[in-house]
């Protein structure tokens, strides 16, 4: 009964004592701490349940919407960047082209986010460095120059850093499949664009998702980019989170602030894996 | 097995490290000030120290500027005492106003200024009490910052006075003055108090209490006309931010905390050109506190450090000559120690006489909660 | 290798020639600007606006970072080592891991990986002060090894989540087919499965290492004061806008990134090679 379908892979048990190790550091450094946390906001304010939730709502509703659009368009630029900058380096087609993208591509990873967002703040403002380099070269007028220190200096900071991390793993993936199908459709005259997408993509669907997972949740706990770049008024979540505790002391609404933000992360991860469940019966 | 050798040998390593430091005392300062004031700590009164007290080392942790770094050795120092430790491993604390209150509230520190023969050269109203918390014996103060309006002389050449001026110049220049808000950075939460001094009725009351919850009702007006206010400014990244918009020009003026102003300056990174105006009513301004833990390590060794930082000579020197900040222990004691030439550098752009003026603290802690939470939901919501 | 190159008329081949060239210059400017940026702001004395360039250059900030009162050479040591450590300890207990949520039979295995996402997803500020607590009862506060735990601990949910996909992309086969030919299940692993999701398991290493050569947080609530490693010197001066100091920190700790993630490389062609010959 034991050895037909799943044969190749390890049991109940022993999946569990595998698991183990990694949930039992969960567990034990970041669970027991949190609850912790919640607890004394019980014990502190006797209802820790909706008063926060509702503070939590009734002053930031716009940030959690803000919030939630930045992360989506973020995440979706970087898996866009992040697919074309791995095709390329699969399917290019010259050589010296496709050297200069692996080496050019990866820089951004290595730049703390601290330093990109101090960075971006002096490259995209209005007499900013970017602006600058285009004055100089022509390509733009003085008068016409804006800044970029607003929502679309956050998504630019995130993609620039986030990009390169997404583009590795799926480049790793590509640069992993079996390539005959893909000469064979080439041969049959294919063009590069539709082999990516008809034969590559499906097959680096997974790896390509957790990227963007990772993506997404990276961004929702950032603090320096938004805190940097940002100077309007909505901001995202963290900003707020941090603003809570250091201006107020006030972990309640923090903590609440952090549910609703779990959330947000969770129902797309979530779905992705449910998604997964339903095709096919392995997972993914 | 050769994989092994690794973590091992690097575990040596820095085993080794730790050990090397061991030897000697090391006298642990933590400051949750700006980077000028952690430079200060390393560069010069540590070394002074650990000249005069021969095995001694003086170690300092920068936890970052503003309320969040404070905050960081407030829960430090919880975290060690919720664990029941007998000895807590930060021995000097360098916190700005707010939260060392909160400090002394929480019970995490220690009396200590009668202890120290300097404690009496700090009479100020600001060492016995901190937004409305009575600290006296607790803290001494390590100097006095300042929020003022930065602006550019080419561009602006009789600067405001007053807030009311103020409004009427940002009205005829639009998008030219800018601040953060009050999210990214105490100097726009300064602006923002110092709007609700010159607009929101009783200042006095804000600033020394008593406290009364239905004060924050009469305050729309005041928020209403911030709110139309910041429709015709421009928005800022933080105080750094701040400083950076006014170097490139893209805005002509705006609040900015004075010793970060003048770090920027010999830093090379804003022009000569930028000046400062301190404007009635008044902006806010605060001291930096030296502390002790409750169960400081070495707390005998903490009095003798704050000693050395707040005699005169150190005041003089290091405080006002090197820094350029507002010292901390009353004026008179430092002046006399001081070339008269360096204590007028320190006024050139603000009098002593606009800066007793216009110099005021920030308001009793439930008042600036009240302020800050108005701000979010009725002026940037 | 290649199969050879199609018939293009020589007319579109120039166009994509130029495309070519304009994109890559493109993102050349776009990668590199902020980076030119930070590499001029390394080594500016003087640069304010509306100067295009610094005013005046040189090394006085390098020398303020390296001065010796900054033990910033002590510090990148100890904050190589840390990572390193990290790594491993991360790999060991990620792999096994991503090996069992990607293959074994596990109950409530998606609640597993999104446990994992919780402590990125959740804001660590508030929950920092309990670790240090448990640290602190413990016994681990200023130790090496509760700063790795603390730097392991938010590296997980990368090495977890992208060991799991890259074992998900092997194709079970090859396993039973080497188990059919009496390899150990133990056996069957290490010859066939860990060698082809090695590269995504390797990657995940080099975010784990990145990650613990940049944090903050952790390494001040349970390492400080006697662990010190180079984000906790610099960053007040990072946080505050000294782009002097910012841009060389972040250069100090670019060098053993880029040599980390190089080692990995050459580990992993050598390993990839091997493969192939067998």
């Amino acid at each position: 009964m034991a050895t037909d379908t799943q044969a190749n892979g390890p049991n109940r048990i022993i999946s569990m004592v595998l698991v183990a190790p990694s949930l039992l550091m969960i567990a034990l450094l970041f669970l027991y701490p949190l609850g912790f946390s919640v607890v004394s906001a019980f014990a502190e304010s006797g209802s820790w349940g909706l008063a926060n939730f509702y503070k939590a709502y009734q002053f930031y509703s716009r940030d959690i919407l803000f919030t939630i659009v930045i992360v989506l368009i973020s995440t979706a630029l970087v898996g866009l960047f992040a697919i074309a900058i791995g095709g390329y380096l699969t399917l290019g087609e010259n050589p010296r082209a496709v050297a200069i993208l692996r080496w050019l591509y990866r820089w951004p990873l290595f730049i703390p986010f601290i330093v990109s967002a101090q960075l971006m703040r002096t490259f995209l403002a209005k007499n900013g460095m970017m602006n600058n380099v285009l004055i100089e070269l022509g390509l733009l007028d003085q008068l016409q120059s804006v800044s970029f220190l607003d929502w679309r200096g956050i998504v630019v900071t995130f993609v620039w850093k986030q990009t390169p991390f997404v583009a590795l793993l799926v480049a790793g993936a590509m640069a992993a499949l079996d390539r005959t199908t893909i000469e064979a459709a080439r041969n049959l005259g294919a063009s590069r664009l539709r082999i990516l997408i008809e034969i590559i993509i499906p097959q680096i669907a997974t790896t390509l998702m957790v990227g963007l997972i990772l993506t997404y949740v990276v961004i929702m706990s950032v603090l320096s980019v938004p805190l940097m770049i940002n100077a309007q008024s909505p901001t995202m979540l963290t900003v707020d989170m941090a603003f809570r505790i250091n201006s107020y002391g006030d972990y309640g609404v923090a903590n609440a602030l952090g549910i609703i933000s779990y959330l947000i992360t969770g129902i797309v991860a979530w779905f992705y894996l449910r998604q997964g469940l339903d095709n096919g019966g392995s997972p993914k | 097995m050769k994989y092994l050798t690794i973590p091992l040998a690097l575990a040596g390593a820095i085993s080794l490290n730790v050990q090397v430091t061991a030897a000697e005392t090391i006298l642990n300062v933590a400051s949750g000030g700006s980077e000028n004031m952690v430079q200060y700590v390393t560069d010069y009164l540590g070394p002074m120290f650990e000249k005069q007290n021969p095995g001694v080392k003086v170690r300092v942790i920068g936890t970052g500027p503003g309320d969040a770094g404070t905050q960081k050795i407030i829960e430090k120092l919880e975290a060690q005492k919720n664990a029941g430790k007998e000895t807590w491993d930060i021995d000097v604390a360098v916190g700005n106003q707010q939260k060392t209150a909160e400090l002394v509230n929480m019970g995490l520190l220690k009396s200590y200024r009668a202890k120290i023969s300097t404690g009496s050269l700090a009479t100020r109203d600001t060492s016995k009490m901190a937004l409305g918390v009575n600290v006296d014996g607790y803290v001494m103060p390590m100097f006095h910052s300042q929020t003022a309006i930065a602006y550019n002389s080419d561009l602006v050449a009789t600067p405001p006075g007053s807030y009311d001026e103020l409004r009427a110049w940002a009205l005829k220049n639009p998008k030219a003055f800018g601040y953060n808000g009050i999210k990214n950075g105490m100097s726009g939460v300064s602006f923002v108090v110092g709007w609700m001094y010159a607009y929101a009725g009783d200042a006095a009351k804000l600033q020394n209490g008593p406290y009364d919850e239905n004060t924050k009702g009469n305050w729309d007006g005041a928020l209403s006309n911030l709110k139309a206010f910041n429709e015709n400014i421009t928005f800022t990244p933080g105080n750094a931010g701040t400083l950076d918009m006014l170097n490139r020009g893209e805005i002509a003026m705006g609040p900015v905390w004075v010793d970060m102003f003048y770090s920027w300056q010999a830093d090379g990174r804003i022009p000569p050109n930028l000046k400062l105006k301190l404007i009635s009513p008044g902006m806010p301004g605060q001291p930096y506190y030296y502390s002790i833990p409750a169960k400081a390590a070495n707390s005998d060794l903490a009095m003798k450090f704050i000693e050395l930082a707040t005699s005169p000579k150190v005041q003089a020197e290091g405080i006002v000559n090197r820094f350029n900040w507002y010292p901390g222990i009353d004026a008179m004691h430092v002046e006399k120690s001081l070339d008269p030439m360096v204590w007028k550098k320190l006024f050139t752009d603000v009098t002593p006489d606009e800066l007793a003026a216009n110099g005021k603290p920030f308001p009793i802690a439930p008042y600036f909660s009240d302020i800050k939470e108005a701000y979010e939901l009725k002026v940037s919501n | 290798m290649m199969t050879s190159r199609k018939n293009t008329f020589s007319l579109s081949l120039g166009i994509s020639a130029i495309a070519r060239v304009l994109i890559l210059g493109l993102l050349a400017f776009v990668i590199f600007g902020p980076i030119t940026n930070m590499l001029l702001w390394a080594v500016a004395e003087v640069w304010y606006y509306p100067h295009k360039l610094p005013l005046e250059w040189g090394f006085s900030f390098w020398e303020r970072v390296f001065r010796p009162q900054g033990n910033a050479m002590e510090s990148l040591i100890t904050s190589v080592a840390i990572a390193v450590l990290t790594v491993i300890v991360s790999m060991a207990v990620a792999i096994p891991a991503g090996y069992a949520l990607a293959r074994g039979r596990l109950p409530w295995r998606n609640i597993i990986l999104l446990l994992f996402l919780l402590p990125q997803a959740f804001p660590a500020v508030a929950v920092h002060m309990n670790i240090a607590r448990i640290f602190y009862g413990l016994g681990l506060t200023g130790t090496v090894g509760g700063v790795v735990l603390v730097h392991a601990l938010q590296g997980l949910v990368f090495a977890v989540w992208i060991a799991t996909a890259a074992f998900s992309a092997v194709d079970p086969e090859l396993e039973s087919a080497a188990r059919s030919v009496g390899a150990s299940r133990v056996r069957a692993f290490f010859d066939i499965t860990l060698p082809l999701a090695l590269p995504g398991v390797l990657a995940s290493a080099i975010f784990v290492f990145l990650i613990s050569m940049d944090e903050f947080t952790g390494t001040y609530f349970v390492g400080a004061p006697d662990v010190v490693t180079v984000p906790m010197l610099l960053f007040t001066s990072s946080m505050e806008g000294n782009y002097q100091i910012a841009s060389i920190s972040s250069l100090i700790l670019l060098v053993p990134s880029v040599l980390f993630m190089l080692v990995i490389e050459k580990f992993l062609k050598a390993d990839v090679l091997a493969k192939v010959g067998t």
